[in-house]
């Protein structure tokens, strides 16, 4: 029996268990491609409207989210799709890679469902080799189908194939990453964690090398964020710049395999080691028990919000001076009657806010998993009430995504205080950050009003937000209509310091806040717990 | 103090259309071990999360301490401990950590009893709960609630991960709280462990009692298995009212007989000169397959009850 027998089955397996998620993902990325080229060619119909789109991409939140900005001096159709869409597919990619992977390899270990398969006659390698397989299969499938899109709209069916390509092998380089992280830590949610990292250490890697020149630079090299856009697609093709993804993933396979070699089924090569053998005296009551669950998540993501704002604050200054050299740029955002500096922060506080909303959401939701796991029965047989107990997590939320936001907002103030060399920002932006937190509270309060009183209906705060990340990332590329971009949670407050502050939205926010709250609280008392 | 711990009276349940508990009557007497018997999907976990307070009966009346377990649920719990039968526990805190903060929510463990119940159970309180096996789950939450003083203790079929020694420890560690005076609820459908514990049982099928009272009781409603050697044709017993079973292998005869008949048949018997007699009380076994029997001969696929 070789390592890799019943690889085969497993791929057919996983294929079939995955269909339905594995079918929305492929659906949803090629389907926002399909319908964002020929939206693309609509909206940007002349000359005049063409280049002015391309001045905007030539901003530092253009850079940010466009890239190195080959083809500005000439935006046809071909560069336009590149710069405006790349970096949303390529981080959709590498989600989709990094939550498969780690569903097939380490999830499956930690519930002990592997043990069950390793068992049959299977190999030491089948499993992460059938992980990889079908991560590859799914990228390449994304990747061919956008080069149809994109040849089919008239484009160099040459230059689609290698974009097409491109985008596959950053997905399947991001699989190959996670499978190594799986290895590492003993726990899905470590090797999720691990791997997110890393991808938003290789985006800033990109950002800050793309940010010095046009271009880039070479820590954009570093990056497979850069590789399928240095191949310089409808500009001036070069197939080269794909071979750093082959060796990445072929490097990555070798030390996967040389690692998952050294370890026992279900270890990692971290191990664990005993803990305390009592509680600590902080350990008393569920406020304390819904925390100490946190901890790690509250601090990971806090410290990874902190140094996202800390590297957008600091390139404040490259922000001026692109303006420096452009004062025609100068002249059309002032037009726009803001200050580019603040525009920017102000964009940027906005993904700050995301992910204190995507926080706040998830920490919530945690309460259904102590529900559906028999832990919160076993709580709620000691002397605490529903209301104090669900309270508590409703707190510990609210508390750990106001953590999250205050702590952006003085990183990027911090930094961008620094680089102006003004100590005032560290004030504006921790006043922007805080002006936003209501809809993170709003979004937290909507999955706790679900949880309480109609728990099969969480999936619309996901719908919710997914709409709203979208709209907010992509809404003016897929040029929809003023009330459809209104739907989405992010353009409800507006963006300080380059908008003016409204008390009126916050205060209705902060009261649909309370209301759900409470809300929520009375029906949870009422309804019956989720049996296991 | 009430003298019941537990009163249930008629208690509906139901789960969407599912009917879960059909006028459930259970009662629990304080001071005394109370077996809840019934196979998987009976109710038994149904009912001690209506007595939990966890959720809330459709039907009828439930009383729990003296008080009603949906509204006064927190002070209610600071009296009693309660083991799940499936423990899942929080998979970052250690054994030992749970095991006090358990203790701490339903307001304080003695730390000596503590100490004396790890021992007992060899359980070792530094790993973390991800690591621990389903039986050694089980022995947290039994150590969190054997370490409380709470006087009424609720267990979920709280022995189904542990091994034969751990179960003897168990039944220990039960006799001793009923020594102190403590009332017990024990679910299970391991019967040996309900036969040697329990003052009274109490059999529930699909949601309904279907037997209660105590061991005694139950056994007087039933019968029991004869076995004789006899000098003369024990045929003589065919036909006898009560007789039930009845097997002649030469001069060993085997029977069931109904207790308020087993009179009459003992004396059929001496008239035939006896040379051995071994009579056995039904096991609570028997008195549960005479109420499952239609179930299990269904699943053999022959017609005879087991009984």
């Amino acid at each position: 029996m070789s390592a890799f027998t019943g690889t085969g089955t497993l791929v057919r397996f996983i294929l079939r268990r995955d269909r339905v998620r594995l079918t929305v993902w492929v659906l949803a990325l090629a389907g926002t491609v399909f319908a964002t080229v020929p939206t693309l060619n609509d909206m940007f119909s002349t000359e005049a409207q063409r280049q002015a789109r391309a001045a905007i991409m030539d901003t530092p939140t253009g850079v940010v989210f466009g890239g190195p900005g080959y083809g500005l001096d000439d935006y046809r159709l071909g560069p336009m799709v590149v710069n405006e869409l790349t970096m949303s597919v390529l981080i959709a990619l590498a989600v989709m890679s990094i939550l498969h992977v780690v569903r097939h390899t380490r999830a499956e270990e930690e519930t002990g469902r592997a043990e069950l398969l390793r068992a049959a006659v299977l190999g030491r390698g089948a499993q992460v080799t059938a992980a990889l397989v079908t991560v590859s299969l799914v990228n390449l499938l994304i990747g061919g189908l956008t080069a149809l899109a994109l040849a089919g709209n008239g484009l160099e069916a040459a230059d689609s194939v290698a974009y097409g390509l491109g985008l596959a092998l950053a997905g399947i380089s991001f699989g190959a990453l996670t499978a190594v992280c799986a290895q590492v830590t003993e726990h899905g949610r470590g090797a999720a964690g691990l791997a997110f990292l890393v991808l938003g250490v290789l985006f800033m890697a990109r950002v800050v090398g793309d940010m010095a020149e046009e271009g880039g630079t070479w820590p954009s090299w570093l990056s497979p964020f850069a590789w399928v856009q240095q191949t310089r697609v409808f500009h001036d093709l070069r197939w080269w710049p794909l071979l750093p993804y082959a060796v990445l993933i072929a490097a990555l396979f070798a030390l996967t395999y040389a690692l998952a070699g050294r370890r026992d089924l279900g270890a990692g090569l971290v191990a664990s080691r005993p803990g305390p053998a009592g509680a600590g005296r902080l350990l008393n009551g569920t406020f304390a028990l819904h925390l100490h669950q946190q901890r790690g998540s509250v601090l990971a993501w806090s410290a990874a919000t902190f140094l996202f704002a800390l590297s957008f604050g600091s390139l404040a200054t490259e922000v001026e001076g692109l303006l420096t050299e452009n004062p025609d740029l100068v002249a059309m955002l002032g037009e726009q009657g803001a200050n580019p500096v603040e525009g920017f922060l102000g964009v940027m506080s906005g993904y700050v806010l995301m992910a204190a909303t995507a926080y706040a959401v998830l920490s919530v939701l945690r309460t259904r998993t102590e529900e559906t796991s028999g832990r919160a029965e076993l709580t709620l047989s000691a002397a605490v009430g529903q209301v104090r107990w669900f309270g508590n997590a409703l707190l510990v939320s609210v508390l750990s995504s106001t953590l999250i936001v205050v702590l952006g907002g003085v990183g990027m103030g911090l930094s961008a205080a620094a680089a102006l060399e003004d100590s005032s920002w560290v004030g504006t932006m921790t006043g922007a950050a805080l002006a936003q937190l209501p809809v993170a509270l709003l979004f937290a309060a909507l999955a706790a009003l679900l949880v309480g009183a109609a728990p099969r209906l969480i999936p619309l705060v996901w719908a919710w937000l997914g709409y709203s990340l979208l709209v907010s990332m992509l809404g003016p590329v897929l040029g929809l209509d003023e009330w459809l971009l209104n739907l989405s949670a992010f353009d409800l407050l507006p963006k300080l310091p380059g908008e003016e502050f409204e008390l009126l939205p916050v205060a209705l926010a902060l009261a649909a806040v309370v209301a759900a709250n409470a809300l929520a609280l009375a029906g949870f008392r009422r309804r019956d717990l989720a049996t296991v | 103090m009430t003298t019941t711990a537990i009163e249930v009276r008629g208690v509906d349940k139901y789960f969407g259309r599912f009917q879960a508990l059909d006028k459930l009557d259970l009662t629990v007497p304080t001071g005394q071990v109370a077996g809840f018997l019934g196979p998987n999907g009976s109710g038994k976990s149904t009912t001690i999360r209506v007595l939990l307070g966890l959720i809330r009966a459709d039907a009828g009346s439930v009383r729990l301490l003296g008080g009603d377990p949906w509204k006064d649920a927190v002070t209610l719990h600071r009296r009693l401990a309660y083991v799940p039968g499936d423990v899942t526990l929080w998979p970052n805190l250690t054994g030992g950590q749970a095991i006090d903060l358990l203790g701490r929510l339903r307001g304080g463990l003695d730390p000596a009893r503590k100490k004396d119940l790890l021992s007992r159970f060899e359980l070792d309180p530094t790993k973390k709960a991800r690591t621990y096996s389903k039986g050694n789950r089980q022995k947290v939450a039994l150590v969190a609630a054997l370490a409380s003083d709470a006087e009424l203790l609720v267990l979920d079929e709280p022995t189904s991960g542990l091994d034969p020694l751990m179960e003897a420890v168990f039944t220990e560690c039960v006799l001793e709280a009923r020594a102190r005076g403590r009332t017990v609820l024990l679910s299970s459908h391991i019967l040996s462990e309900v036969e040697k514990l329990c003052d009274t049982v109490t059999i529930i099928r699909k949601g309904r009692a279907v037997e209660s009272g105590t061991l005694a009781d139950l056994r007087h409603l039933t019968r029991s298995t004869v076995r004789a050697t006899v000098s003369g044709d024990a045929r003589a017993l065919e036909g006898s009212e009560g007789v039930h079973n009845l097997r002649v292998d030469g001069d060993t005869v085997a029977f069931d007989v109904d207790d308020t008949h087993m009179d009459a048949a003992l004396r059929t018997l001496t008239g035939l000169g006896v040379r051995s007699l071994v009579s056995n009380p039904p096991s609570l076994e028997e008195l549960f397959m005479r109420h499952y029997g239609d179930e299990l001969a269904a699943l053999n696929g022959n017609g005879g009850a087991a009984a």
